[in-house]
């Protein structure tokens, strides 16, 4: 039998993945207020939910540290190995068309705003995800004044 | 698919795809851009050099690299901590500031809820803020943020409970003097 907390802890959990992914645009069901986390907590989930940012590095720190990478990873590669050795298997294939977009639509922010003005991506990411939550945060405002 | 096995230019694809991840956990937790973009290069240049002892344990959008990479990630903040004791925290304006460089009259609100949001996350002690910041803003399931914190999953979701019920009394406490 599950003691208070242990139901609290559980619905908060189930109420945070109910959350997280209608944010991603997968089919999700809120709990009832009944079987849910109690308002408060819910609103404070609901506005970390909303409000957290991911924050991006500049598009000079992201460039200048895939060089290093680079250069790096051409060092190892002409380095000699062990018999037998091989790097691992890379948990993606970077032929897959949707890296490819991922990529892009980083590319696509930074055109956006990052590149003319020379500001960090932060801004442009920011804003983007600013705008696709401003409507809920909108509503959650009035908890906090 | 051979080919990919052995080549470590393939690493560019995955450092494309979380480095933004790494990046904003390295500025949450230390609260300076500068700071956080030397910890992110250090994590992922460990990354590849030490690509040969990561072991896949899953598939496809299951997969344990991101993961793997946080661990690194919290090691080495653990290690950038240590040498920071000597050093004054840095203030939350820091954070603020450049998650709102946009900032404009009719943001005002945005960013004072952000800044309500932040302090009360930075109110907390370091595995409750560490454990809301990977729900929160990296999407984790419990049972992967219970594998970059080293707890189980339920120890994550008691510990995610905990900081909630604390994030929300912070937020329910009279407004301080605004940032």
């Amino acid at each position: 039998m599950l003691g208070r907390e242990d139901e609290a802890v559980i619905q908060a959990d189930a109420y945070i993945d109910a959350l997280l992914a209608a944010h991603g645009g997968l089919p999700a069901a809120l709990p009832d207020a009944a079987a849910g986390p109690s308002e408060q907590l819910r609103r404070t989930i609901e506005l970390l939910e909303a409000r957290l940012p991911r924050f991006h590095p500049s598009f000079r720190f992201e460039e200048a540290l895939a060089g290093r990478l680079r250069a790096a990873a051409s060092m190892d590669s002409s380095a000699p190995r062990p018999p037998g050795s091989t790097i691992p298997q890379l948990p993606i294939d970077t032929r897959l068309p949707g890296l490819a977009e991922n990529v892009m639509f980083d590319r696509r922010l930074l055109l956006g705003g990052a590149i003319a003005s020379g500001v960090s991506l932060a801004g442009a990411a920011m804003f983007v995800r600013a705008q696709r939550r401003s409507g809920r945060a909108r509503s959650r405002r009035e908890w906090l004044s | 698919m051979e080919a990919a096995r052995r080549d470590p230019h393939a690493f560019e694809a995955l450092y494309r795809k979380y480095v933004a991840q790494v990046y904003s956990f390295a500025l949450y937790e230390l609260r300076n851009p500068h700071a956080a973009e030397d910890l992110t290069a250090q994590v992922f240049l460990r990354a590849l050099a030490g690509l040969s002892e990561f072991r896949e344990q899953g598939a496809g959008d299951e997969s344990s690299f991101r993961v793997w990479l946080f661990q690194i990630c919290r090691n080495s903040i653990s290690n950038e901590r240590r040498r920071q004791r000597r050093h004054p925290e840095a203030p939350l304006d820091t954070v603020l500031d450049h998650a709102a460089p946009d900032d404009v009259a009719e943001r005002a609100a945005d960013r004072q809820e952000l800044a309500r949001a932040l302090a009360a996350i930075y109110a907390l002690p370091a595995d409750r803020r560490r454990a809301l910041v990977l729900r929160f803003v990296h999407e984790m399931s419990a049972r992967e943020i219970g594998q970059v914190l080293g707890k189980s999953e339920s120890a994550v979701r008691v510990t995610i409970h905990r900081a909630l019920r604390q994030v929300t009394e912070q937020l329910r406490q009279p407004r301080g003097p605004a940032h």
